[in-house]
């Protein structure tokens, strides 16, 4: 072999590594969702902590390479390193640490002021259930379904957790699904709210929460830990770590884990979680008419969630005595979208009456929507695993 | 404090027990084959009697130093000898033991055998030699070439089986080969539009918090008294019908209160979301210096 051949041949073979190579229209046509999620998040401020992340890792995961190069840099391939973090969603172990940050970062106290709130989180986990018959109707298998039904709890980790476990084929669509519908809830909501409600019930004033006691706020992470887990242990991994993290906040002795766990902790599993989901939807795996389907499912699981959580409050309204009716506005917090959901049921409330402030009383049915999805997540794992 | 320390001491000891416990007590002896003609051989192409045992654990276990025997006065016959990696067994997986009393050959064999046409008592010690973990008494009828097994791995009722192709005998191998999921299938197949699936889910979801709900409407209600005691002796009251007559402070006067103590004291209470202006100090870092990424210096 000649020198120039020498490099001629070597040169070839570096050509065909290269991502131009080995590119397809699924390649580019995945850059150009990442990039969009991207756009929506810098410049629609459209959830940018998790869209950032995602959209970031959907360039990253395809980039297209030769894989039977053994380059060992695929998300996909053994032992390289973004599956080694991917790890933390296959094996399913970011989304509990990040129910840790959740817990160390709410207040619970206007649920625990106000424990009847708690129903209305479990109402709204009837978008999860009508979903999966839907989900069946359309042929898909009852884990599957059930994977891709989680996506109406709202709540992006217990998305990743359940469909880690019960569909991991179709976790990357169920993840970006989720947390698309995350982002779009202020569009998606005020509708469905507006609908179900008269203003008569938009201009419901609830009466202020009451002080809750140190003591309430400690024995709640307590015995909310025991008694859901108890009902349903299969909740246990992201129902015990929410439960432990606000304990660390509520405790008033461990205050630098309760940081820890809010912030520093939140954050890097954040990067880490949102990067490897991002990456797992290679064109391969994620554009398929399945994908479609559950941004479908996905979508009206929200829908079903909203309305749920709204007509609830409606009918609960009806063996209330007048001054505990709640505004119905609040309904819509029960998906666990937290705290974006309560916002909207804040802010619709103020455009009907500027004094009618609903955010502390839809943080209740928001951070029971929290706990709700995660047991009805649990039921799902302890059904179909 | 001493006393303290010791409480704390026989906790941590008492539940290491309990999880040692745990984890050896899912250990199942899982089938049984006391007359071998013809089938699996061991390594040396003999073939004996054996005893299969499982690990009904989803994480591995270690079986070393847990006792075989056949003769339940004699629980430590024979130990499972330790320092042999292979006694780790992985989860939900099986590991066969050669009763052909041949110790020396290895580690899965026995110092005892099985004896073909009388009941044989066989049993599973932990390592103390006195925990029985599990046991099983094969029936005299067993004959040649017959397995004594569960149904299912690890638990349920046991049956002779033959060989045939619904009484398989599998050594080392799960006693039932499953194909597919059967929850998943029975979801498919008897509540195929999800009725049945949303029904109960919804059920357990209102169950979990409305057990939630009404745990916390009671601990209010004692909370709410108690705040109700404390105000009441604050403003000196005692007896009952007094105290209910001291009623909650508004949210209104708790704010004037609280920013009135900011107001003259600077006081905070237990709130953390005080908006504190701080310089902020950064220290230089050639790393993050604009001088170094210039590409030309200004003149």
């Amino acid at each position: 072999m000649t020198f120039s051949d020498f490099i001629n041949v070597n040169l070839r073979q570096f050509w065909e590594l290269t991502g131009f190579a080995n590119a397809e229209l699924g390649n580019f046509v995945m850059l150009l969702i990442g990039l969009f999620f991207i756009w929506l998040a810098i410049k629609k401020n459209f959830e940018p902590m998790l869209l950032v992340p995602i959209g970031f890792g959907m360039l990253i995961g395809n980039v297209p390479f030769n894989t039977s190069a053994g380059l060992e840099v695929g998300i996909y391939e053994e032992g390289s390193v973004l599956n080694i973090l991917y790890n933390g969603v296959s094996a399913g172990w970011y989304p509990p640490l990040i129910f840790l940050g959740i817990g160390a970062m709410t207040d619970f106290s206007a649920l625990i002021a106000n424990p009847k709130l708690m129903l209305i989180g479990a109402a709204a986990q009837f978008g999860i259930f009508g979903a999966y018959m839907v989900a069946l109707a359309i042929g898909f298998a009852p884990d599957q379904a059930g994977a891709i039904a989680i996506i109406g709890g709202a709540d992006g980790p217990t998305a990743i957790f359940l469909s880690s476990k019960l569909a991991p084929n179709l976790m990357g669509a169920i993840a970006v699904s989720a947390y698309s519908y995350m982002a779009l809830v202020p569009v998606i909501q005020p509708p469905l709210m507006k609908l179900f409600t008269t203003k008569h019930e938009r201009l419901i004033k609830m009466k202020p929460a009451r002080a809750v006691s140190q003591n309430e706020k400690i024995i709640f992470p307590i015995v909310g830990m025991l008694l859901t887990c108890f009902v349903v242990p299969s909740g246990l991994p992201l129902l015990g770590m929410l439960f432990f993290g606000n304990l660390l906040r509520e405790c008033g002795v461990t205050n630098r884990l309760a940081k820890t766990a809010s912030n520093a902790l939140t954050d890097i599993v954040t990067i880490l979680l949102g990067m490897t989901v991002g990456a797992s939807t290679q064109a391969s795996h994620f554009l398929t008419w399945e994908t479609i389907g559950i941004f479908a499912l996905g979508f009206m699981a929200f829908i079903i969630a909203s309305a749920s959580g709204v007509i609830f409050v409606k009918i609960f309204n009806l063996i209330l005595p007048q001054s505990k009716k709640i505004n119905p506005l609040i309904g819509n917090a029960g998906v666990s979208a937290v705290p974006m959901s309560a916002r909207i049921s804040n802010n619709l409330g103020l455009q009907y009456d500027p004094s009618n402030y609903l955010l502390m009383h839809a943080m209740g049915p928001n951070v029971a929507g929290v706990i709700g999805s995660a047991v009805a997540a649990g039921v799902l794992l302890g059904f179909l695993a | 404090m001493k006393r303290k320390y010791l409480i704390l001491l026989l906790a941590i000891l008492g539940c290491a027990t309990v999880v040692s416990a745990q984890n050896r007590k899912a250990l199942r002896i899982n089938e049984v084959m006391v007359d071998n003609e013809s089938s699996i051989v061991d390594e040396y192409g003999n073939r004996s009697g054996w005893i299969e045992l499982f690990n009904a654990n989803y994480g591995p276990l270690e079986i070393a130093s847990v006792f075989l025997t056949t003769d339940s006065l004699n629980p430590t016959m024979y130990p499972v000898p330790m320092g042999d990696e292979l006694t780790k067994i992985g989860k939900r997986q099986h590991v066969l033991f050669h009763a052909d009393g041949e110790p020396n050959k290895g580690t899965f064999h026995t110092n005892f055998v099985l004896v073909p046409g009388k009941d044989n008592w066989v049993g599973l010690y932990d390592a103390d030699g006195r925990s029985l973990i599990d046991y099983v008494i094969v029936p005299a009828s067993l004959l040649p070439d017959q397995s004594y097994a569960r149904v299912d791995d690890g638990f349920g009722e046991w049956e002779v089986r033959n060989g045939s192709a619904s009484k398989y005998i599998t050594p080392s191998s799960a006693n039932i080969i499953k194909d597919k999921n059967n929850k998943i299938e029975l979801f498919a197949r008897v509540d195929g539009h999800g009725f049945g699936m949303a029904a109960m889910a919804m059920c357990i979801v209102f169950s979990a918090l409305l057990v939630l709900c009404l745990a916390f409407m009671l601990i209010s209600k004692i909370g709410a008294a108690q705040t109700r005691k404390n105000k009441a002796l604050a403003h000196g009251v005692e007896t009952k019908a007094e105290r209910r007559e001291v009623e909650h402070d508004s949210g209104e006067e708790i704010a004037a209160i609280c920013m009135a103590l900011y107001e003259h004291l600077n006081a905070h209470d237990k709130e953390d979301t005080v908006l504190t202006i701080n310089k902020v100090k950064r220290a230089y870092s050639p790393w993050s210096s604009k001088i170094y990424g210039l590409r030309q210096l200004p003149h």
